[in-house]
């Protein structure tokens, strides 16, 4: 939906991104594609075993293997990994081990071949230690503890346990209903699977380490890397100018770009380390699984009165990030409770994935909503612009809010009032189908920096921290710094993802880039419109206030015939430099985007083939910065994710399961 | 499995290398994993014939190279590795993606699953041939006009594919261009693009 817009040169139109012909001409160099001067291969041996002590590791066939360079493992390379596991410590390879595809050893050498055969030389010696898989398994009193506090992962701050959440009475709320409906769904693990398979390179120089890392964030992959290695920052370069994906899995610095690094100081060589696709699947993290139980009170007319939620979340062996549900956010509920257990089991990992701790909850609560709509004879449209949210948490307001709007275009656009239909209305082996849901994202402002450099012929030098997933976040940033400006894009040259050389960043992810690092980019751009004035004003022989820039010209406000060429201007400048750090921030006030999507179904019911056959989907994303980037994003989300929702079926016993 | 093992490492190459000697154990595709025997897997190749070389001489890009290589070594890591030209992407290394496609021979193909040594004097075609120096294939401008790469790493793939499909057929239509295109994901989701981005270019031939 958009909003009423200024009128902008470049920002809202369709714009190609910036760096759009290196993406096409295979020219855009990635993390893998980088060769170092004497730069080894290394791959990673994982554990085949659930749960499990290694009791010996002898390396020594390993590496007499010619070409093998460095041979590390839990014994001689003792590195804490601080962002990998939040509720017990975690090393790049920790003993005992605890999921299939935990980190055993890594091998650096001269070939990738002789790096994968030096792995198979590696003999170890396991003691098998009982395991647990499932979570509720996991929470019994006697089950195998994985964390020495046991499975119930418990932490500090965001990684406290239980989740608990709570507004109004929910008990009364249940008291005021007509109808109380409890049920189930279920949600599987979901890999990220990235087509970029996770890559680091790490080189040392006379003590500096440099990783080119496959990064949402160099900022703090920076911050972790010198934590964890003790290094002073100034000590420690992090550089991503390209990222094949990542949907939340490459976040910060990971353990691969530790052990590139480790690898890299033994040998005394640069070290390009390289997951294969099975190392992608089974060592790093997907989304997390779950167990959702609602009940949930109803008036007669469908308006909810109360919602209680208890749940169970995988976490897999460590505890990466928050296990959280959340997608009963966008509903109207005056009466809350939430509680849910993140828990421990040997299994891989579950973190961050595509707005984390959203699409298990919008398929649960929007799938109850449905069936009570259908169990009351309500319509489900009514149903859901009835509950739409309306105030946060039922009392403070939103930055804007036009959930409204995108319900009823949506409807309109999908034919609702014509297509929907009760169940079981349709005869026959093919049955038709129509469902929406609520959903969006936070939107919170924060810490951002940019420095834009003025050449004096009137080209930029944009300098942002911020590495681009795929988003189109580099063009994003170009177009803030061109408007903002009033020079062309085509006079932009974008520099980005360098810690040394590019100001902070927050870290592209959380639909942070552009409400931390744009204000600061809009700010930058301000400081050098007043170094370009104040040189202005005096060829003009007017007052800088008096001045205004556009199109890379300066020209007084009050009589545009008086004007001068920008580089005309700044040509005897040497060079203006604009920098910026924002923090911006809003106050009894909530930030979310919005949207509605709608999906037209046909199920075979003899093969339980489904086939979407029209989506609509709705979005109030506040101003669009790039239309052709955002409209991409929406699309590419609801592909990439309709099969989570496809797969997930209703079984006979009024549970949901998730099989994606 | 015992408890003295050598971990879960199993490659495509060795993948290969059991089909073709027929002894591959049990190929099962469904997450995207292929299981195989794992004693066959855990083999150490270190004295196998993988590790033999051979030096031969590659056609890419119109260009000859002399090249030496392990009898293991793929096409697409010759083609990153010796030769550079890291325009083609791995994203699976096992025939399932795409994103390594080149052309060979006028046919896309995944590079990951071709061995160089198969390869000597056929005619390979990789992402960075396409554009005459600064001049890019109309393929390339489609990709750029419909945003085809988001975070880019299967777009030199979707594009060899896309190609491969407009030599053969330069007018295709939309099924024809979604079958063209569909041994290559994207994990953006940007599939819709990918197929307008082909489909403006085949419109533009009728």
């Amino acid at each position: 939906m958009a909003q009423a817009q200024k009128e902008f040169s470049v920002v809202g139109k369709s714009v190609a991104r910036i760096d759009a012909f290196e993406r096409v001409t295979g020219q855009a160099q990635y993390t893998g594609d980088i060769q170092l001067p004497g730069m080894l291969y290394a791959r990673v041996l994982r554990s085949p075993h659930p749960h499990a002590r290694i009791v010996s590791i002898d390396t020594s066939k390993a590496e007499k293997l010619p070409g093998v360079k460095a041979v590390i493992h839990h014994e001689n390379a003792k590195v804490p990994w601080s962002s990998g596991g939040h509720t017990h410590q975690r090393f790049i390879f920790n003993n005992p081990v605890r999921f299939v595809g935990d980190a055993v050893a890594a091998v650096a050498a001269t070939h990738r071949h002789i790096a994968e055969d030096a792995l198979k030389l590696i003999e170890i010696k396991y003691e098998k230690l009982p395991h647990v898989l499932d979570p509720n398994e996991a929470l019994k009193p006697d089950a195998p503890k994985i964390a020495p506090s046991g499975n119930l992962s418990v932490g500090k701050g965001n990684f406290s346990a239980p989740i608990e959440e709570t507004w109004g009475d929910v008990e009364q709320g249940f008291k005021e209903a007509d109808r109380v409906f409890e049920d189930t769904y279920f949600t599987k693990h979901v890999n990220n699977a990235q087509l970029e398979r996770r890559v680091s390179v790490a080189k040392w120089d006379a003590g500096k380490l440099t990783v080119f890392a496959s990064t949402q964030g160099v900022s703090n992959a920076r911050t972790d890397i010198a934590k964890d290695f003790g290094l002073p920052l100034s000590k420690v370069r992090i550089v991503c100018k390209y990222m094949g994906g990542g949907f939340g899995n490459k976040n910060q610095a990971q353990d691969y770009d530790y052990m590139a690094a480790v690898l890299a100081k033994v040998a005394g060589q640069p070290v390009k380390l390289e997951f294969s696709r099975e190392d992608d699947y089974i060592g790093m993290h997907g989304r997390w699984a779950s167990e959702q139980r609602y009940k949930i009170g109803v008036k007669k007319d469908g308006t909810i009165t109360a919602v209680a939620l208890d749940a169970v979340t995988n976490m897999g062996a460590y505890r990466k990030q928050s296990g959280n549900l959340s997608g009963t956010d966008f509903y109207q509920i005056p009466n809350f409770r939430k509680h849910i257990k993140p828990v421990h089991t040997n299994t891989v990992v579950a973190a961050n994935y595509r707005a984390p701790a959203y699409p298990q909850s919008v398929f649960g609560f929007a799938s109850f909503l449905d069936q009570i709509a259908h169990e009351m004879g309500l319509n489900p449209l009514d149903m859901f612009m009835r509950n739409r949210i309306q105030k946060y948490k039922s009392k403070i307001p939103f930055t804007s809010n036009y959930l409204e709007e995108c319900i009823t275009e949506g409807a309109k656009r999908i034919g609702w009032q014509e297509k929907w239909h009760k169940a079981g209305a349709l005869d026959g082996q093919k049955k038709h189908g129509i469902g929406m849901a609520l959903g969006g994202y936070p939107y919170r402002p924060g810490l951002g920096a940019a420095t834009i450099r003025l050449n004096p012929d009137g080209t930029a030098h944009v300098l942002v921290g911020v590495t681009d997933i795929g988003t189109g976040a580099k063009s994003t940033m170009a177009i803030l710094a061109a408007e903002a400006l009033g020079i062309p894009l085509s006079r932009i040259e974008l520099t980005n993802g360098d810690t040394d050389v590019t100001p902070y960043s927050v870290g592209e992810s959380g639909s942070r880039t552009t409400p931390f690092t744009g204000p600061a980019v809009i700010a930058a751009a301000e400081d050098v419109r007043r170094q370009i004035f104040a040189l202005a004003a005096g060829q003009l022989k007017v007052k800088p206030e008096e001045l205004e820039l556009r199109n890379s010209e300066v020209f007084v406000k009050s009589d545009p015939t008086q004007k001068l060429p920008l580089q005309r201007v700044v040509a005897r400048a040497g060079e203006l430099i604009g920098r910026a750090t924002t923090n911006r921030s809003f106050k009894d006030m909530e930030g979310k985007s919005f949207c509605a999507h709608f999906a037209e179904v046909e199920v075979d019911t003899w093969t339980g083939h489904v086939t979407i056959t029209r989506y609509v989907a709705v979005h109030d994303s506040g101003t669009i910065i790039n239309r052709l980037a955002a409209e991409s994003q929406i699309m590419g989300g609801v592909s990439a994710r309709d099969r989570h929702g496809v797969y997930r079926r209703a079984d006979h016993r009024q549970t949901h399961r998730g099989t994606s | 499995m015992n408890d003295k093992t050598q971990g879960t490492k199993f490659s495509r190459r060795s993948f290969l290398k059991g089909l073709g000697s027929g002894a591959i154990g049990t190929a099962v595709v469904s997450t995207g994993l292929i299981k195989a025997d794992p004693a066959q897997a855990y083999t150490p190749e270190t004295t196998g014939t993988g590790r033999a070389k051979k030096s031969l001489t590659l056609k890419v890009n119109g260009k000859s190279y002399k090249v030496e290589v392990e009898h293991r070594d793929t096409l697409a890591e010759v083609l990153r590795d010796q030769l550079g030209l890291t325009g083609t992407k791995i994203g699976c290394d096992r025939g399932e993606c795409g994103a390594c496609t080149v052309m060979i021979n006028g046919r896309n193909m995944y590079s990951c699953s071709q061995l160089a040594v198969w390869l000597e004097g056929q005619d390979i075609q990789t992402i960075e041939g396409l554009a005459k120096g600064d001049k890019l294939d109309p393929l390339q401008e489609a990709f750029i006009e419909h945003d085809g790469p988001q975070c880019g790493f299967c777009t030199s793939g979707q594009i060899m594919s896309g190609k491969a499909l407009l030599m053969k057929n330069p007018r295709a239509n939309e099924a024809q261009v979604r079958r063209g295109l569909s041994g290559n994901l994207c994990r953006c989701g940007n599939y819709n693009r990918e197929v307008a981005a082909v489909l403006a270019v085949a419109t533009k031939a009728r």
